[in-house]
């Protein structure tokens, strides 16, 4: 194939076989081999083994597809929804009397005769998804890039733009099923959807106009996408990570129809089938290098974070937050203080069934006016301050009805997400003030029950069907109530008295990019306490429980827990005696509110 | 040899190997006898077929169709022992003939040699006896050979072979067996034939084998192209099962001109050739054969997809799954959620799809034994469900050597017992003596059935009753994870029925049928139910039964039933006025009745006390949690999955005696127990310990050896046990008053000491009343009549209460000495 066979960026599979054979000739075997890696993760590694190397791959969305080639390098960000398992394919074949290798490809390049000789390989599916509840900044614009593309690719472009044609529809009858995905009214329905290969077989043209009236604005965050990986351990990638794919693009239209049309013998194999079927739709990415996605790799302006150094920064940035978060909450300044506490809460440990670190707040004395108000304002805030952000109102209506919990699907064998389905780190709104009294069924019940069981144990039951498996969830959780919430008992509960409402603030982006690095930053720290401190904290523990018999041993771990935040807020890896004391006082003023 | 490349067949080179798996087994069934004459012509001049065939001729293994695997074409059988010897229907004749001529008498690509093989299967169905057989009756028949009559006795179809039994017979024909199943296994199937036929040449029927147990099981997450066409055996769960699909097998075709019925066209490879022309000489027309549906032969097939099981997920994963191809008897041996474990060959196919040439495979498993495991977790003692026949497949077989060494060496770690009581609920804080009790529960006693039909439950119960905020839901929720079957309620929401068992008409048939209640469902387990004191009283009379019975009987619509409820009972409690009040007794706090609380083993009460030194233990667990490591704070302890094994493990294994020295220790602590009652000089008015609490004694030792695995109770678990229920006797059976132990606070709610008292009060007020009022004269109100105690003083040293005082009134009045009218008193 043509090109230079370094050339990573657009020829990533002339690379790889071209490694292939300098691997052969210096001795690697393929028949025992059992596809194990000859050096071509090491060269990727090598080659974007800085930042600016790998920003100059395109991100995989709904509007690269359309102009992304196939079988070039691209990146995809993602959190793992789904495990199909593993995949058997013919990972080298014998051309002649020279091995050729399939790996990081669908189809061979090269016609295999009957004769050839085949050696099997495994490689791993994952079914991704855009991270669920992922805000607006996060995403990268990719219109240089694009630009560079088109330029690359411009004499190609006339036989080109019917392919994109093809390509765009087809996305756009991907973007109709997301979109019902979005919404959770239909989840169960679009589980459906995906399995059933009616869609793909209505003729193309049926499709255009429908999906000319999609808003664009709801095909941003909705295309899935097929990884398979090759050569990484199992417990590399578990379900729910946020994940940074780079790999070669596979999206074939044309497979689809080949997929859908009934085979002999593929009727007795559907099952085995419907974990194929997706791909025809969605693109399918060979990853050559993965890595873990922080929210730092989400501010484009990478030199902020290493301004972030001195205390005295940490300590300007979190005054004008805290101004920031005072101001949207009417002046309140507990409330902001607790606030920001809560925003940089993240499980950092667990125990048995008690997740250490969690810090959940529960704003009281709010009603469906004064929501209107801070916390239309406040959602907006963190949206534009965390990277993924989502809420959930909590009425009869919406409880009796949404699916919150994923669900195995046994007819078509994948994991139906449900809203819980969530990257760790995820901030989630409850709006209790919506709630009227009335009557729950056994899914609002049972929906009642996982959201309790995600703000007190941080975890989120899954629905197989024949049995439940927990599954370990991180998300921060803010409730807004009229009174205290007793269907979300939360780890502090503060009353909220606003003084005034003040006007919308404009942020600068500078600001807000300030704003969003802190917190990654802070999130992020570590922690420590010196040893006489520690006698300090025990002393005060047992002395608030010798006055106090009602404390638990949860308020107490609070109490730890946002001993460490506020330090943590400092930008401080060790707890300090003045930061514990500005805790207990917090706690006083919160306590003599509730009074 | 390589992972993949076929590993080859027993007598066809030049075919493809989708062939290789078809055609052997194909031909073997529709004419064993022919070709066993064939095979034996054939041995005389080896040689000429030793060399393996053409490395190109044997591609890989995905062209197979599905349709053509050998299990599939095992089941053509052919009609009768005579047909076979007719010659084989024309279509078939000359690619068999062509594969006979090339075959090698070698298992190609190894120097396994077929001859070699099927003397070895031969020797073992016909040699293999068990162990024990072999002492009583050395001439008896081998293992095999006994139920292959028996087959043929009753006209099966197949006999299970033991893998075991393979491996212990002849362990490399057991290896081989494991490597090339498709060769091997059909070479075991001609041996079958001939044996079957030499003991009864009319015998109609195929035999097949079908193999289980293999030595080792894989999981699902270990397949890999390694596995591909070996003999596998793994566990999961059955998730989706499709209809019964009906495959041709045989087809049978007529000429619609002249109406010529053809002789049956053997599927091949999931094709039929139609016949071009009629066959009859003398019609030859062109085109004019149709297929006759009714006069084809079908075999069952199901496609099954398997999971696996939860315990086999690791963490942040999800279960994977494999599908299952199912023939003829094993068709709809399971339904969705049954947990199986099946043995098969491993086996993949390509995907073909479209023009363009697609590299994927997709695999599945061709069953050839199925074998339903039980749903417990945790192991649960059960000698009826143990089914004999399959007699080393029992849940032990999940511990394998290194896990069982582990165990045994933790057994005999000296700080065992501390070790364990750690690991339970390792985030539940102090209550070690709690936990302690708890441990015994889990572990239970032994269950005693005398030949007399005397019964002595071997479960322990326990009562924890405190005040709120606790952790004893806590507790009960982390027991009821770990127990083998526990069910889980809260005596607010449980109704008797709910509990025990119910009565129910079918609404269709209108017979009426016995739904199992809580306590039924947690036979062998432990019921754990929350807030006990919150059950409606019918639904705790019901318990009496259960807990001492351990029985629950029916005697409803002409249902007279008595159901094993061989459960523990863990229940939790609040004080009646929501905190404890020291001051009143446990029945007083309690609302509960005595017969009812003298059923437990052992009452806890769990007190919020305000301790500084328990304060401070909280306050450094907590401080370490969030400022070290949170993993390694937790002190040492055992992780739920290996405590659960362990608790499992001791409860079918271990089965505990009372060595003399305890036996003498049980009986010289009870006697003191006993006696510790005396003194105080209250003549034996305080029974300080009953029967019944020897017998949970005697549980209490068992368990404790148990936990070390031991199988004779010491000394030591007797002193520990008389400790435990110490501990929980003085929380709960203290007399407040006195500060000695009196078990009649159980056993009838009140103790001597109060009513010694109680009997003092009612006769000063007899006094008083004499003293002061004459018969049928004025009333007195009560509270004068309390004053008027208080003056006299006397014999009375402590404070009374107006509600001690209208208690005394009560008794008086019953004996008729006088009337109450309201809050007034008249003497009569």
């Amino acid at each position: 194939m043509g090109g230079p066979a370094y050339d990573c960026l657009t020829n990533p599979l002339g690379a790889v076989r071209f490694s292939f054979g300098n691997a052969l000739s210096s001795g690697y075997d393929p028949a025992s081999s059992h596809g194990k890696d000859w050096g071509v993760v090491d060269l990727f590694r090598h080659y974007f083994s800085d930042e600016s190397a790998i920003s100059q791959v395109p991100i995989l969305d709904s509007s690269s597809i359309k102009w992304v080639q196939p079988n070039t390098l691209v990146r995809f960000r993602g959190m793992i929804q789904d495990m199909l398992g593993n995949e058997f394919y013919a990972g080298a074949y014998k051309d002649g009397s020279t091995w050729r290798t399939n790996k990081y490809s669908d189809v061979s390049q090269f016609p295999d005769g009957p004769s050839s000789e085949t050696q099997v390989w495994e490689r791993r599916l994952l079914y991704c998804v855009p991270v669920p509840g992922r805000n607006q900044w996060t995403e990268c614009s990719s219109i240089e890039l694009k630009n560079r593309f088109l330029d690359l690719t411009g004499q190609n472009r006339e036989k080109r733009a019917r392919v994109d044609e093809e390509m765009t529809d087809s996305m756009d009858s991907n973007t109709l099923e997301a979109g019902l995905n979005g919404s959770p009214f239909k989840k169960m329905k679009a589980g459906e959807g995906t399995s059933s290969a009616s869609e793909s077989q209505v003729p193309r043209t049926d499709n255009a106009p429908q999906s000319s009236a999609l808003p664009p604005a709801t095909s941003t965050d909705s295309l899935p996408c097929l990884v398979k990986i090759y050569d990484s351990p199992e417990s590399d990638l578990k379900l729910n990570d946020v994940v940074e794919f780079l790999g070669v693009l596979t999206f074939d239209p044309n497979t689809m129809m080949d997929m859908d049309s009934p085979g002999d013998n593929t009727d007795d194999f559907s099952e085995a089938e419907s974990v194929q079927r997706p791909s025809g739709k969605v693109p399918r990415l060979h990853c050559l290098i993965h890595r873990k996605l922080e929210t730092q790799h989400f501010l484009h302006g990478s030199s902020l974070s290493t301004e972030l150094k001195s205390p005295q920064m940490f300590k300007e940035i979190r005054e004008s937050l805290m101004k920031h978060l005072t101001g949207l909450l009417g002046n309140d300044h507990i409330a902001a203080e607790l606030l920001l506490l809560h925003l940089l809460s993240k499980v950092h440990g667990r125990v048995d069934n008690v997740a250490v670190g969690k810090l959940s707040l529960n704003l009281t004395h709010l009603n469906k006016e004064s929501m209107s108000i801070f916390g239309t304002q406040l959602r907006d805030a963190l949206k534009s301050l965390l990277p993924f952000t989502q809420s959930i109102p909590l009425t009869i209506e919406y409880l009796n009805t949404a699916s919150l919990g994923p669900k195995k699907d046994y007819g078509t064998n994948r994991l139906v997400p449900g809203v819980l389905q969530i990257a760790d780190g995820t901030h989630l709104i409850l709006d209790e003030t919506e709630l009227q009294p009335g009557t729950l069924n056994s899914v609002g019940v049972e929906n009642a029950n996982l959201l309790k069981n995600l703000l007190e144990c941080q975890k989120v039951e899954y629905d197989f069907q024949y049995y439940k498996m927990e599954m370990a969830t991180d998300a921060q959780m803010l409730i807004f109530s009229e009174g205290k919430s007793n269907i979300m008992p939360a780890d502090m509960v503060l009353p909220f008295q606003p003084s005034q409402v003040n006007p919308l603030q404009v942020i600068a982006p500078e600001t807000a990019q300030a704003w969003r690095c802190y917190l990654a930053t802070c999130k992020s720290l570590s922690h420590s306490i010196g040893q006489e401190l520690q006698q300090v904290l025990e002393n005060d523990l047992v002395a608030a429980r010798q006055t106090d018999r009602s404390l638990g041993s949860q308020d107490l771990s609070r109490l730890l827990t946002m001993a460490r935040m506020m330090s943590v807020s400092y930008g401080e890896t060790t707890l300090s005696l003045e930061h514990w004391q500005m805790v207990l006082e917090l706690e006083r003023l919160r306590k003599e509110r509730l009074k | 040899m390589a992972s993949d490349s076929p590993p080859a067949n027993t007598n066809d080179g030049p075919s493809s190997p989708g062939e290789n798996a078809s055609s052997p087994i194909g031909n073997t069934y529709s004419s064993p006898s022919s070709l066993r004459s064939r095979r034996r012509a054939r041995s005389s001049t080896p040689s000429q077929f030793a060399t393996p065939p053409p490395p190109s001729r044997l591609g890989v293994p995905s062209s197979t169709p599905p349709t053509s695997r050998p299990s599939a074409a095992r089941s053509n059988r052919p009609a009768t022992p005579s047909h076979t010897d007719e010659p084989p229907p024309s279509s078939d004749d000359g690619g068999e003939d062509g594969a006979d001529d090339a075959t090698p008498t070698f298992v190609w690509g190894t120097n396994i040699s077929v001859q070699d093989v099927k003397s070895a299967i031969e020797m073992f169905v016909k040699h293999f006896r068990e162990a024990k057989e072999s002492s009583d009756d050395l001439f008896r028949e081998g293992k095999y050979m006994a139920s292959i009559r028996k087959v043929i006795e009753i006209e099966g179809e197949w006999i299970d072979v033991d893998a075991y039994d393979v491996f212990d017979y002849d362990p490399d024909l057991y290896n081989k067996m494991v490597r090339y199943p498709l060769e091997v296994l059909a070479i075991f199937d001609i041996v079958l034939m001939d044996i079957v036929s030499s003991i009864d040449r009319l015998f109609e029927k195929h035999v097949q084998v079908r193999i289980f147990n293999l030595r080792s099981s894989t999981s699902m997450r270990n397949l890999n192209p390694s596995d591909i066409e070996k003999m596998i055996s793994l566990k999961g769960m059955i998730i989706r099962s499709s209809s019964i699909i009906p495959e041709i097998r045989e087809a049978v075709f007529r000429c619609l001109v002249c109406g010529y019925f053809s002789d049956p066209i053997i599927v091949d490879r999931g094709k039929i050739s139609e016949p071009p022309t009629c066959l009859k000489q003398e019609c030859l027309a062109k085109n004019s054969m149709t297929l006759v549906h009714n006069r084809c032969r079908f075999a069952d097939k199901q496609i099954v997809r398997l999971q696996e099981t939860p315990d086999e997920i690791p963490e942040g994963g999800t279960p994977h799954t494999v599908s299952l191809l199912l023939h003829d008897k094993l068709v709809d041996n399971g339904k969705p959620g049954d947990r199986i474990e099946v043995t098969g060959i491993y086996r993949a196919m390509t995907v073909r799809v479209g023009p363009a040439h697609r590299t994927v495979k997709s695999t599945y498993i061709d069953c050839l034994h199925i074998k339903k495991a039980s749903k417990t977790r945790m192991a649960a003692e059960d000698p009826m469900d143990v089914d004999n026949s399959l007699r080393r497949v029992d849940e032990d077989v999940e511990l394998d050597e290194e896990k069982l060494k582990k165990f045994e060496e933790l057994s005999k770690q000296p700080d065992i017992y501390e070790k364990l009581a750690r690991s339970l609920a390792p985030n539940i804080w102090e209550l070690d003596d709690v936990k302690k009790g708890l441990l015994c529960q889990l572990f239970g006693g032994n269950a005693l059935n005398l030949a007399s039909g005397a019964n002595f439950r071997g479960d322990i119960n326990i009562l924890l009753v405190g005040d709120p905020g606790t952790s004893k839901s806590q507790l009960l929720q982390y027991i009821h994870k770990l127990s083998p079957r526990g069910i889980y309620t809260s005596g607010r929401g449980s109704s008797a029925v709910g509990l025990t068992a119910y009565v129910a008409k079918d609404p269709e048939t209108g017979e009426t049928v016995l739904e199992s209640g809580a306590l039924v469902l947690s036979d062998r387990g432990i019921c754990c139910i929350d807030e006990f004191d919150k059950m409606s009283d019918s639904a705790r009379s019901m318990l009496h039964e259960v807990m001492e019975q351990q029985t629950v009987s029916i005697a409803k619509a002409g249902i007279i039933a008595s159901l094993n409820a061989r459960t523990s009972v863990l229940a939790c409690a609040n004080p009646s006025g929501s905190r404890y009040n020291p001051r009143l007794s446990v029945i007083e706090n309690i609302h509960l009745p005595p017969t009812l609380l003298s059923r437990f083993d052992l009452i806890y009460l769990i007190l919020d006390k305000p301790d500084e030194q328990t304060d401070r233990r909280l306050a450094k667990h907590i401080v370490a949690l969030h400022f070290e490591n949170a993993e390694s704070a937790q002190e040492e302890a055992l992780d739920i999955t290996t405590l659960t094994s362990y608790v499992s493990y001791a409860r079918k294994n271990i089965h505990p005696k009372l060595s003399d020295e305890a036996a003498e220790e049980l009986t010289r602590g009870y006697v003191e127990l006993r006696k510790a009652g005396k003194f105080a000089g209250s003549s034996k008015k305080v029974i300080t310990a009953t029967p019944r609490q020897i017998e949970s004694l005697i549980r209490l030792s068992e368990a404790l050896a148990r936990m070390r695995f031991s199988e004779w109770v010491e000394k030591h678990d007797v002193e520990e046990a008389f400790r435990l229920l110490r501990v929980a006797m003085q929380q709960s059976a203290t007399d407040h008053a006195t500060g000695t132990i009196d078990m009649d606070l159980i056993n009838t709610g009140v103790s001597a000491s109060e009513r010694m008292r109680r009997d003092i009060l009612a006769s000063s007020i007899r006094d008083i009343t004499l003293e002061k009022m004459q018969i049928g004269g004025s009333a007195m109100r009560l509270s004068e009549l309390l004053e008027e105690l208080k003056k006299h003083g006397g014999n009375i040293n402590t404070e009374i209460h107006l509600h001690d005082v209208r208690k005394a009134v009560g008794t008086l009045a019953s004996e008729g000495f006088l009337v109450t009218e309201g809050d007034r008193i008249k003497r009569i």
